[in-house]
């Protein structure tokens, strides 16, 4: 491999060539040993090596993967950027290996106006990040639930689809409103599945773990019931409104999966997405236990608490929805394989130390994920629980899948020759140690901090542009 | 629980007698490994045994005509209560005045949110100001767990959410040790009942563990909505120690050598938990004719404070068989004996 030397990130990928790397490409369906040469921004040859030519290159050495999409993100600017900036934000995504990421519409004030989109792509703009930046516009008018949001505007004005994420609609009425006329629009409503009714104060996944912690109890059913209504919805709204689709973000129950699961065998237009931190961690870390949720047994207490090396209640690990039990997490990994899940996103949700060093209960909800997802889907993949390919389409093809027109005609994800590049270079056997300092995000909130996790992200060319480079 | 060795605890545990609580702590406080006392879940067998003996010596201590001993001299023992108290608070107020210390008392209704400090730099300022062993109580469960990690000097939780109880579940097994237990200290073969709103009870997640290790045969009572969730629990154990949770006050209270009462808040009928204070008492109030059920004899106990004619009759509160005032007393000695055991860790 070559790199121009000097690289600044927003610069040109002027000459670039990557020879004798095992390339994934999710939108061809094929990977192996291949070459891939970049000449002024643009991704000139990709050569896939014939088995003679490829003698020494696997899967386990430096890999080659179009650049990663996340469908959601909260940068919380403006508003709130003493815990993000669009700067910091996209280069953390740059640093995790995400090239194209979708912005939660949370932020202070909501993007429920036209105008506070323009202000975030002024601050993409100026933070000179290649890193394509899309928007979720707010389904209500100031995410309070009440009202729905100028949708139309929001659309004209380019937004992907429309969410409260952050809070789950309560309304039913409103969400079949918001099917119907985002549907009618052609873009989807992106829904946090939450009843809040079941969830005041709740603080972690209801079952054993807050039995004994003392925690407030967050039920399975608070997701499912959600679900279960929206799909419902959904599914009348579509005989009148046939472009209505519902994408349901963060799902981290067996329960869940297996509606949505259903809800596709019948043919509603629904999507979901999972999250690194659901398919790698449970509610034992909640104890102190620090072990992948594949390795976990649901009881950390058990064989004399050998499974605990850490202190308990981690205010990192407070996220919404909680970190679930093993077999949750088992049901996530079970739904990327058979592609009931049609993505992973991080849900990535940087907070400041005065809004999360405080006790658990009053903590805020949400994990610095942006930098550590790759990774943590990557150990999953060492463990053979998922193959690489299915993961890197879970983080490429199966998002800009999910956004639909909102991905745009003028780029496809995956390696096209001709195209801007917009690739990732991974080394799957290197490690890298989480460190607050080494993050690129102003959201240290992380329960990864100072765990050593496989595979480094070498280079990231987002749009033809440098937009992250490894130090050595 | 690592924690629970089987071993025969008699001869690791030093015999702690009056003479030695006398002295500063230190070298013969040998056995004691916790730097904090933020959960009963890390107490070993050996550990209990530690602190019942300790306990024991406090006792005599608080039977003397002067009932004051230097052993903490010149520590400093800073009471942090986030949560509305009396009792608790006293008690460990006069407990650390019987050692001698020197007390400083933090009381704050309101949350540290909304005082606008810290729980972090509150605890920094309170070791600033030379706080060396912090009692906490605080809303909020794993509280003092976050206080432990800025704390240099030592932290036992008087209290955290509906988490823990540690100096409570203590006293309690000294109350029930002192009038059940057999040569060994065993509370095998012992039915013990703990009756009404387990759910919110840090009183009864502590006692679980406590309880089981002492080999008592453990009924966690009251109604589906305030037992929620320790079925699970209980099929898994505490460290595997099995116990019972059951709906059916007429199962739990039958041949009981103690019965606990919790007491039960008004707020929770405003959830939807309960239908009413009424109901409640008609169907697991502790009165004569429920625990005629038990064994005669049988101890009553509660963790205070009472809302006597609700999970409790007044008659059943102030009759022979109640421990409560014992609890109280019992409540200071074990205090005594866990500043004691913490001052003598080296930090």
């Amino acid at each position: 491999m070559t790199v121009a030397e000097g690289a600044l990130v927003g610069s040109v990928v002027a000459d670039l060539e990557i020879s004798r790397a095992w390339l994934v490409d999710p939108a061809s369906g094929r990977e192996g040993p291949g070459e891939i040469v970049v000449t002024d921004g643009v991704l000139e040859a990709l050569t896939w090596l014939d088995a003679d030519e490829a003698g020494g290159i696997d899967d386990r050495g430096v890999i080659v993967v179009p650049g990663l999409v996340d469908l959601h993100v909260h940068l919380r600017e403006p508003g709130d950027e003493d815990a993000e900036t669009l700067a910091s934000g996209l280069a953390a995504a740059a640093h995790g290996g995400f090239t194209t990421v979708c912005a939660m519409p949370n932020t202070t004030p909501a993007l429920d106006d036209p105008a506070v989109l323009v202000r975030m792509r002024g601050a993409a703009a100026s933070s000179g990040s290649p890193v394509r930046v899309l928007a979720w516009g707010a389904i209500t008018a100031g995410r309070s639930g009440d009202t729905l949001a100028a949708l139309g505007e929001l659309a004209d004005a380019g937004v992907a689809g429309f969410s409260d994420d952050g809070v789950g609609v309560q309304s039913a009425s409103l969400v079949r409103n918001a099917l119907a006329y985002a549907g009618a629009l052609g873009l989807p409503i992106v829904e946090h599945a939450e009843d809040a009714s079941q969830t005041p104060g709740a603080e972690a996944n209801d079952g054993y773990v807050a039995t004994v912690l003392g925690l407030r109890g967050w039920p399975a059913a608070a997701e499912e019931a959600a679900v279960a209504r929206d799909l419902a919805l959904l599914a009348e709204v579509v005989r009148d409104v046939p472009g209505a689709r519902l994408h349901l973000t963060h799902i981290s129950t067996a329960g869940s999966l297996d509606l949505i699961r259903r809800a596709k065998a019948a043919g509603l237009p629904v999507t979901c997405d999972v999250t690194p931190h659901h398919l790698a961690l449970t509610d034992e870390w909640l104890a102190g236990a620090r072990r992948w949720a594949w390795e976990a047994s649901g009881d950390p207490w058990a064989n004399e608490r050998e499974a605990i090396v850490a202190a308990p209640y981690a205010s990192s690990l407070r996220v919404n929805p909680p970190l679930r039990s093993p077999a949750d997490a088992a049901a996530c990994r079970e739904a990327l394989l058979d592609e009931t899940a049609d993505a992973i996103a991080t849900d990535h949700a940087p907070h400041t130390s005065v809004d999360k060093d405080v006790e658990f209960g009053l903590a805020a909800n949400g994990i610095s994920g942006l930098e550590t997802a790759l990774s943590v889907v990557l150990a999953m993949v060492d463990a053979g629980l998922v193959p690489l390919a299915r993961v890197i389409e879970a983080l490429t093809s199966g998002p800009a899948r999910v956004l639909g027109s909102a991905w745009g005609d003028s780029r496809q994800p995956g390696f096209v020759e001709g195209a801007p590049a917009d690739l990732v270079l991974i080394d799957r056997s290197a490690s890298w140690t989480v460190e607050a300092n080494g993050l690129a995000s102003r959201g240290k909130n992380t329960p990864l901090l100072g765990r050593e996790l496989p595979g480094r992200v070498l280079l990231t060319v987002a749009g033809g542009r440098f937009a992250y480079e490894a130090a050595d | 629980m690592t924690v629970i060795d089987r071993e025969p605890s008699g001869d690791s545990a030093p015999t702690l007698s009056v003479p030695v609580v006398d002295s500063p702590p230190g070298d013969q406080a040998v056995g004691w490994r916790h730097r904090h006392l933020l959960d009963v879940d890390v107490l070993s067998l050996a550990d209990l045994e530690l602190v019942m003996r300790t306990t024991d010596a406090m006792r005599e201590v608080l039977a003397r005509p002067i009932a004051k001993v230097p052993a903490l001299r010149g520590r400093n023992v800073t009471i942090l209560f986030y949560e509305a108290s009396t009792r608790t608070r006293i008690s460990f107020e006069v407990a650390a005045k019987n050692l001698s210390a020197d007390v400083v008392n933090i009381a704050t209704a309101t949350s540290s949110v909304t005082k606008g400090e810290s729980l972090v730099d509150t605890v920094k300022t309170v070791e600033a100001l030379g706080a060396q062993l912090l009692v906490i109580r605080h809303a909020v469960s794993g509280a003092p767990a976050l206080a432990a990690e800025v704390f240099s000097g030592s932290v036992l939780n008087g209290g955290d959410g509906w988490h823990a109880h540690p100096t409570q579940a203590l006293l309690d097994l000294y109350t029930i040790r002192a009038s059940l237990a057999g040569p060994d200290g065993s509370l095998a073969g012992r039915k013990v009942v703990i009756l009404g709103d387990v759910l919110h009870s840090r009183v009864a997640r502590s006692n679980i563990w406590t309880l089981t290790a002492a080999g008592a045969d453990l009924w966690l009572c009251g109604p589906a909505t305030l037992v929620r969730g320790f079925e699970a629990w209980a099929l898994r154990g505490a460290a595997g120690r099995r116990f019972t949770v059951t709906s059916s006050v007429d199962d739990a209270l039958r041949d009981a050598d103690v019965v606990m009462a919790l007491r039960i808040q008004k707020e929770r009928m405003a959830t939807g938990l309960l239908p009413s204070l009424r109901e409640y008492s008609a169907r697991y109030g502790l009165t004569r004719e429920r625990l005629a059920m038990a064994r005669p004899g049988a101890l009553v106990m509660h963790p205070g404070p009472m809302n006597e004619g609700v999970e409790i009759a007044p008659d059943v509160a102030a009759g022979v068989q109640s421990r409560i005032e014992e609890q109280v007393r019992n409540g200071v000695a074990v205090r005594m004996a866990l500043l004691y055991l913490l001052a003598g860790v080296r930090s």
